[in-house]
């Protein structure tokens, strides 16, 4: 267990160094290579919970698609290389208020469920427990996530349709 | 995984001292055969040429001699460029590489690591090297560069999606995405009720290897996918600024992802190390294992090559319509019909 | 122009700076700008493309030419005559045969002189194997334009058989300056005409080649149909000459209907049109015409008559006073020289008039609403030869 708290730390370090950096950086390619590298040490922290599925899931829809895109828009819309001025939100008081709420939120209900439990020792999930549970416990759920889905597509589709002339 | 990181001294040193030189011969050795090969040699003969002659019998050494000619030249960055961005670029996309052969078996116990869900970390990594690319084509400052960045971009985005359902049908067939459960799976197999040559799935999933390649032919972009290094129109793209070891990088990942695209194809379509006539537990294949699928890796590595040196290229547009219109669909009816005769027979 | 202080001096530097610069709209509009070339793989030299994008489509593209000019006009008022075609033959170099001709037959109609019969029939033949070795290569470079590596290297491959016939008569691969006012410099070596014949069957299975691994091909196809297509009266109105010309649908082509000193009529031969206009059409429209350049080869090859190949001419050539145009079909179009004389040793002016210049007008007309890499398809399907746009 020694090795995976030091890893922990390690990757959480790393996480935080690289979400201050995100927002802090004046440049906004910057900022989205920077959240790759939290969205990795997540990933990382998924593996290191024995949660390989989600761990590769995370790398997969998170820095190969969500990020991908990202990119893709920035540098579409002629990002520049340097400094950018007016990067900065003229607002700043409401994010800061929102952020500190949903960190206050989460460590409260995290501490409050968990607290004093000690998770079993070697807790591999395997991709057939995930899809097991999927599939009988919260089957419910996941199809209506999977409408959900379907629903935003044909939206997707039908906003980015050209009208006819 | 979570025993990998129990903080064991054999591991670490079973990890340091053999796992990463045997990884990293296994990277550069198919790598360099590909390009000795078919970038050198075959090319050369279909071309109606002979390609390198001088350095070693027949050029074997050209390779070396073009290494040393990489390592020597000046690592120039372009004045306007985003330093860091343009440094780090081709070690993202070169990382990216040496994570897809960590899940690639090549016997019963020749492999790194036993990932349950192996194949499907090896979808995900590959998406990685977009961002090495992406990340190259914005900081070179080059409009060249950036719109071979952008294409790139559209077209690995476009064709992971096709690769990962074309795999799809395989993991059906297997019923695991680990890949030494593929192996056996297509080791032990039977295919109409006659097992002599196991039941490489090559056999039952046809379209999903004719899909699987052509979307590894575009994530490689290699020719007819090459527009983000087309070199007649964006003078290689990405690459354009790039020189010395820095390309040499960008260089050693691109076949080097040939030869690892082939390989995982290899195993999940031709049976990886198996070959048929010996008993797929016998403890022969950790040595003949390597051998097999190397030659495996490398005729198919050879499919991907001859239509890179026969196709024209095309253009942006065909290329998404091509994945959108007719892959994507193609490989959904795919695995609709494997699922469907999976459960009923 | 008059100008009489510094002041006025500068303001006329100034517009007509203003003037060579490019299309200002261009310049200065929105979105990204893209220069292609002056060194470019796709431009063949040093011609220079300013392009206007969104995102991938072109909204506005200007060549630029002139990177090099070498100023042959000019310099044609200080050669002799016979000197003068050591120049020309570095306008198209590729089919460097083919610029000697109409300059020499401008010579030869203002001194009144024709070159006898068989140098008439062997500067047909040679003219014909400048137009197999330029239009050869065109085959190969297209297919590498979109893409294909490989034809290229068949092209130069089989383009090696018909220099060395070339070279077999002229001594010269590239630059043959064969041709002289009133014939030519010597007769064909002894057993050309048979080697000859080997090399055409040679191209002829090229263009085979072609047809089946370029033409047929079906991304060759999605990539030239109905890309850069330019409609027959728009050619016209652009001054298109040529294969382009004819790829439009327009039935014209100056060995058939204005022919001047060749012998096509005595062989028995097609123009080849295609009625689409598009990349596609002129690929299709240059390899047929290989094909028609073989036939008529091989038919004069058959019925060279015998004789001398120089007509009685002075020593010093000197070219009486007058004026003169002639244009022949060359590879790449409509090649004329409009030579004036004074009666000196050397011409009074040359006007040049290449197709490529002319076929390169064009360009902002059919570059617009394309993509990047339909710019570098239609270039490539417009074929130009860089030296034949800046002389």
């Amino acid at each position: 267990m020694v090795a995976q708290n030091v890893f922990f730390a390690i990757l959480a370090i790393l996480m935080i160094v690289s979400a201050l950096k995100v927002v802090t950086t004046k440049n906004i390619v910057h900022a989205a290579l920077w959240l790759v590298l939290v969205l990795a040490g997540v990933a990382g922290q998924f593996l290191l919970l024995g949660a390989e599925f989600v761990g590769v899931t995370q790398i997969l829809v998170y820095i190969g698609a969500v990020i991908v895109l990202l990119l893709f828009g920035v540098m579409l819309t002629k990002a520049s290389i340097g400094h950018e001025e007016n990067i900065n939100m003229p607002n700043r008081v409401l994010p800061a208020v929102i952020g500190t709420l949903m960190f206050a939120v989460m460590s409260y209900s995290i501490i409050d469920s968990y607290r004093g439990e000690e998770l079993p020792k070697e807790t591999v999930t395997s991709a057939a427990m995930v899809s097991d549970s999927i599939f009988s416990d919260f089957i419910i759920p996941f199809e209506a996530v999977s409408v959900l889905l379907l629903a935003a597509l044909i939206g997707a589709v039908v906003i980015a349709r050209k009208e006819p002339a | 995984m979570i025993e990998l990181l129990a903080l064991n001294p054999s591991w670490w040193q079973e990890t340091f001292l053999i796992k990463v030189p045997i990884g990293l011969l296994a990277v550069l050795l198919p790598a360099g055969t590909i390009v000795y090969l078919y970038l050198f040699k075959a090319i050369s003969f279909m071309q109606s040429r002979l390609g390198p002659m001088e350095a070693g019998p027949y050029g074997s050494l050209q390779l070396l001699a073009e290494v040393g000619k990489w390592l020597q030249k000046e690592d120039i960055f372009p004045s306007k460029a985003d330093k860091f961005v343009f440094a780090a670029a081709p070690f993202v996309v070169l990382m990216s590489t040496f994570l897809l052969v960590v899940v690639l078996p090549a016997g019963p116990d020749a492999l790194f690591v036993d990932l349950d869900a192996g194949i499907y970390l090896a979808m995900a990594v590959s998406s990685v090297s977009v961002i090495g690319i992406l990340m190259a084509g914005w900081s070179s400052a080059n409009k060249y560069s950036l719109l071979g960045g952008i294409r790139a971009a559209g077209q690995l985005i476009a064709y992971e999606l096709p690769l990962i359902l074309a795999v799809v049908g395989v993991v059906i067939q297997a019923g695991t995405m680990n890949m030494q459960g593929i192996v056996l799976a297509q080791a032990e197999g039977e295919i109409f009720g006659w097992g002599g040559i196991g039941n490489p799935f090559i056999l039952t999933q046809f379209i999903g290897f004719f899909i699987f390649m052509i979307a590894v032919q575009a994530e490689l972009t290699q020719a007819p996918f090459d527009m983000p290094v087309a070199e007649s129109e964006l003078v290689t793209g990405y690459l354009t600024e790039y020189s010395g070891i820095r390309f040499l990088l960008f260089f050693i990942g691109e076949f080097a992802s040939a030869g690892v695209f082939s390989a995982i194809a290899a195993v999940l379509f031709f049976g990886g190390w198996y070959v048929p006539g010996i008993d797929a537990g016998s403890q022969v294949f950790n040595v003949i294992g390597p051998l097999v699928l190397a030659t495996k890796t490398m005729l198919i590595a050879f499919l991907i090559f001859w239509f890179r040196f026969t196709f024209p290229r095309f253009r942006e547009d065909q290329l998404q319509r091509l994945a959108w219109k007719f892959l994507i669909p193609l490989s959904l009816a795919n695995i609709a019909i494997t699922g469907v005769l999976k459960v009923a027979v | 122009m008059s100008v009489s202080t510094e002041s006025e001096q500068l303001a006329y530097i100034a517009s007509q700076a203003a003037d060579a610069r490019v299309n200002v709209e261009v310049e200065t509009d929105e979105g990204m700008t893209l220069n292609l070339g002056p060194q470019h793989p796709a431009t063949h030299g040093t011609l220079r493309i300013v392009a206007k994008l969104d995102g991938e489509k072109v909204v506005a593209a200007e060549p630029i030419m002139g990177y090099m000019h070498r100023g042959y006009e000019k310099l044609t008022e200080v050669r002799t005559y016979p000197q003068v075609t050591t120049l020309i033959n570095r306008i198209d170099w590729l089919g460097s045969f083919a610029n000697e001709v109409p300059f020499i037959l401008a010579a030869e109609q203002l001194m009144e002189v024709e070159a006898p019969p068989r140098a008439q029939w062997i500067r047909t033949i040679l003219f014909e194997l400048s137009r197999i070795a330029n239009v050869c290569l065109f085959l190969g470079d297209m297919a590498v334009q979109v893409g294909a590596t490989t034809p290229v290297f068949y092209a130069f491959r089989d383009r090696e058989f018909v220099l060395n016939q070339i070279e077999r008569v002229t001594g010269g691969r590239f630059h043959p300056n064969f041709d002289r006012i009133g014939g030519l410099k010597d007769d064909l070596p002894k057993g050309w005409i048979e080697e000859t014949r080997g090399a055409l069957d040679r191209m002829k299975s090229f263009c085979d080649e072609m047809e089946e691994l370029v033409l047929g091909n079906e991304i060759f196809q999605a990539r030239t149909r109905n890309i850069g297509v330019i409609p027959g009266d728009i050619a016209l109105s652009y001054g298109l000459s040529g294969a382009n010309l004819r790829a439009s649908g327009v039935d014209w082509d100056i060995r058939r209907d204005a022919n001047v000193g060749l012998v096509y009529d005595q062989v028995d031969w097609k123009v080849w049109t295609h009625p689409d206009g598009d990349s596609f059409a002129r690929f299709w429209v240059r390899l047929q015409e290989t094909r028609e350049a073989c036939n008529i080869i091989d038919q004069l090859l058959g019925t060279i008559p015998s004789g001398p190949i120089m007509a009685k001419v002075p020593r010093i050539i000197k070219v009486p006073a007058g004026e003169a145009y002639v244009a022949t079909e060359n590879p790449l179009g409509e090649m004329g020289y409009y030579v004036v004389s004074k009666g000196d040793l050397t011409p009074f002016r040359v006007k040049i008039r290449s197709a490529s210049f002319s076929n390169m007008s064009i360009t902002p007309w059919v570059l617009k609403d394309v993509f990047v890499p339909d710019i570098i398809s239609i270039l490539a399907s417009l074929y130009f030869i860089l030296g034949d746009i800046d002389r």
